[in-house]
């Protein structure tokens, strides 16, 4: 049955209303097929999520045990209605009563969330090797592409990434990788929070009497 | 000789005289009409009082709720989440906008770029167009039908009677009724086509057989109280063309025949269906394949083209979606039928799903629990728009004048235009469409690059 409490882990205070926990939850056992929990292969039922050209990544989110605010490292094999709430919970909306405080977690929680999707081996940066994979994949299907261009598309975002980050760096420095705060930094300027989330629609009832 | 009581006798002559009586009304209140394509006006008003009954029902079914004080759900239609509208373009350059000190015509690729496909990901996870489309659409109000009620408790007395009442008047006088108008309509069918079948081909052989065909759908509309509105009838497809008209039913072959007279394609059955097919195309050049043709796409379109090409030849009619959908949008059209070369007739057929789903869901029901279903509805209502003829421009290819010609079949009845194969009922979806999405991204990395490269 539905969560009868929000999970405990949230940093901050559940914003979803219980008719919202209520429709996920159908649609939870429409992907689980009346199971309690979801496999990474449910989610091959989803027509429209053939489209996207990462959707290995955003199904890997899903199992991401950082993502889950598990203390162990590593996939889930699968994943329990708690655990699809706590992923949906990266993309609430903002709320009008914030405060500064609260805000800047909201945000760092969904940087936080993207940061995880380029950083494959979970080692906390992002290398050029995980950067050129990621690019590969959302330009890969195009046949006029060759692997080339992609990867110096990639090479020269990297580069590009490094400077913002390091500053000038000298011919023998080795630029490792983006790190979590190196991250935040490119996306300084830009409202992630107010862009990444998902509303819902007002469910219709017609009479109303409570 | 033995002896009869007066009591039998009496009862067995009433039994005969009623029974001819009412096969006399039949006769002349359905049967002649049908032969001549007129029409009382009994199924109007039949509706209009159905929908007088169907509102008082629905008002009992809210005060109902409202002295329980729950609330009533109706389903949601529109899905549970807003989609964002932006398209991949706008976003990506939003972004890029929002971060500082950045040229908007110097984008090579950006961390940001991958936020797009993350929410538009999500969004998906979280509800699906797809699957929606392919269960019956859900109606908010009660129409009598216990298959269509959600709120079954909030039902007082005199609603369940009246329910009774209906499931009564519906299974055990509309559902003979029908059977019997089915049976003639079909008989009539099969027996005139092959009488004419016997005739040299000729004008009259023509005229005889467009009359047979039309009069037999008539009864079958009949049969199954389908009450028709046919708007722009002065766009109705002519001899050498193509007709291409939307899917919800086997239903629709007889809507649309029994106001034109056109040649049907489709794969041979056996059984019932089979004896039809056979029968009349007897009288007329209808397209049938066997099973092992229908995969042979040149074969098929070979065929076509020969049949558009004879300008004698009927008018040819086809469902380009390939499957049943429920009515509330138009899926992709296959292009074997636009490649063709013909003038095309878009016709436009939306239900009314008030007094009876027409929906058929074959993963669900059978072809027999479906006519089932259907003849103990209340009626099925429906509109038929014929829009103007449309050809193929030079400049496009089949899958864009598919697409179009769709776009127009959508707007016209009010349906929702998506791009999904109407296949993927049974089956997964195709590369092709991963791959637009991903070249179009591409497209404006890459082109980018070329052009910075080059300066």
């Amino acid at each position: 049955s539905v969560l009868s409490s929000p999970p405990h882990q949230l940093s901050s205070p559940p914003t979803v209303t219980s008719e919202q926990i209520e429709r996920l939850h159908r649609r939870f056992k429409q992907l689980s097929r009346d199971q309690l929990t979801i496999r990474k292969e449910n989610f091959d039922s989803i027509p429209d999520l053939e489209f996207n050209p990462i959707r290995g990544k955003i199904v890997h989110a899903f199992f991401d045990k950082r993502n889950l605010r598990q203390e162990s490292e590593g996939l889930a094999d699968e994943i329990n209605f708690e655990d699809f709430l706590t992923i949906m919970s990266y993309f609430r909306p903002i709320e009008m009563n914030m405060d500064e405080e609260q805000l800047d977690r909201f945000r760092k929680e969904k940087l936080k969330f993207l940061f995880h999707m380029y950083d494959s081996d979970h080692d906390g940066k992002i290398t050029l090797q995980e950067y050129r994979n990621v690019v590969e994949e959302l330009l890969s299907g195009n046949p006029h592409l060759e692997k080339e261009s992609a990867r110096s598309i990639a090479d020269g975002a990297m580069m590009e990434a490094a400077s913002i980050c390091v500053g000038q760096m000298g011919p023998d420095q080795v630029y490792e990788g983006i790190t979590f705060e190196d991250f935040l930094k490119m996306w300084q300027g830009i409202d992630i929070e107010t862009k990444m989330h998902v509303r819902f629609l007002t469910m219709e009832t017609i009479a109303h009497c409570y | 000789m033995f002896l009869l009581l007066p009591f039998d006798s009496l009862v067995v002559n009433l039994l005969g005289i009623s029974i001819t009586v009412l096969f006399t009304l039949l006769l002349v209140f359905i049967i002649v009409p049908a032969i001549f394509g007129v029409s009382f006006g009994i199924r109007k008003v039949y509706m209009k009082t159905l929908l007088k009954i169907f509102q008082w029902a629905t008002l009992r079914i809210e005060r109902g709720a409202k002295e329980k004080n729950h609330p009533l759900y109706k389903p949601y239609a529109n899905g549970i989440i807003a989609k964002e509208p932006t398209s991949l373009e706008q976003e990506i350059k939003e972004l890029r906008r929002s971060s500082s000190g950045k040229a908007l015509d110097t984008p090579e690729f950006e961390l940001s770029d991958i936020f797009y496909f993350c929410r538009k990901g999500i969004e998906t996870i979280m509800d699906d167009e797809v699957t929606k489309r392919f269960s019956a659409e859900e109606l908010e109000s009660w129409n009598l039908l216990s298959r269509t009620n959600y709120n079954f408790q909030y039902i007082s007395l005199r609603l369940t009677v009246l329910w009774g009442l209906g499931v009564l008047i519906r299974y055990c006088f509309l559902l003979p009724l029908r059977i019997a108008l089915a049976f003639t309509g079909i008989s009539l069918l099969v027996t005139g086509t092959t009488v004419l079948g016997y005739l040299p081909a000729g004008r009259c052989k023509e005229f005889l057989s467009k009359h047979v065909h039309l009069m037999c759908y008539r009864i079958c509309v009949r049969a199954l109280t389908a009450i028709i509105t046919y708007h722009h009838r002065e766009n109705r497809p002519r001899n050498g063309g193509i007709c291409v008209a939307n899917h919800t039913s086997p239903i629709d072959v007889i809507i649309l025949a029994s106001d034109g007279y056109y040649a049907m394609v489709g794969q041979i059955h056996g059984g019932l269906m089979g004896v039809i097919q056979r029968a009349m195309v007897k009288a007329c050049p209808h397209v049938w394949f066997e099973r092992s043709e229908v995969k042979d796409r040149h074969l098929v379109a070979k065929r076509l083209s020969e049949h558009v090409q004879d300008k004698s030849k009927l008018p040819i009619l086809i469902f380009p979606e390939g499957t049943c959908i429920n009515n509330t949008s138009v899926m992709m059209f296959k292009k074997g039928s636009f490649e063709i070369g013909a003038t095309v007739y878009p016709v436009a057929i939306k239900y009314d799903p008030q007094f009876g789903d027409a929906f058929w869901n074959s993963s669900k029901y059978g072809m027999v629990t479906y006519l089932l279903r259907m003849m103990t509805s209340w009626a099925i209502v429906c509109s038929v728009w014929y829009l103007p003829p449309m050809t193929r421009q030079p400049e496009e290819d089949a899958v864009q004048f598919a697409n179009r010609v769709k776009s127009a079949i959508a707007r016209q009845g009010g349906l929702v235009d998506l791009l999904w194969d109407g296949g993927l009922k049974r089956e997964k979806v195709k590369d092709t469409f991963k791959e637009e999405q991903q070249k179009l991204y591409s497209k404006m990395i890459v082109g980018n690059h070329e052009d910075r490269s080059r300066s």
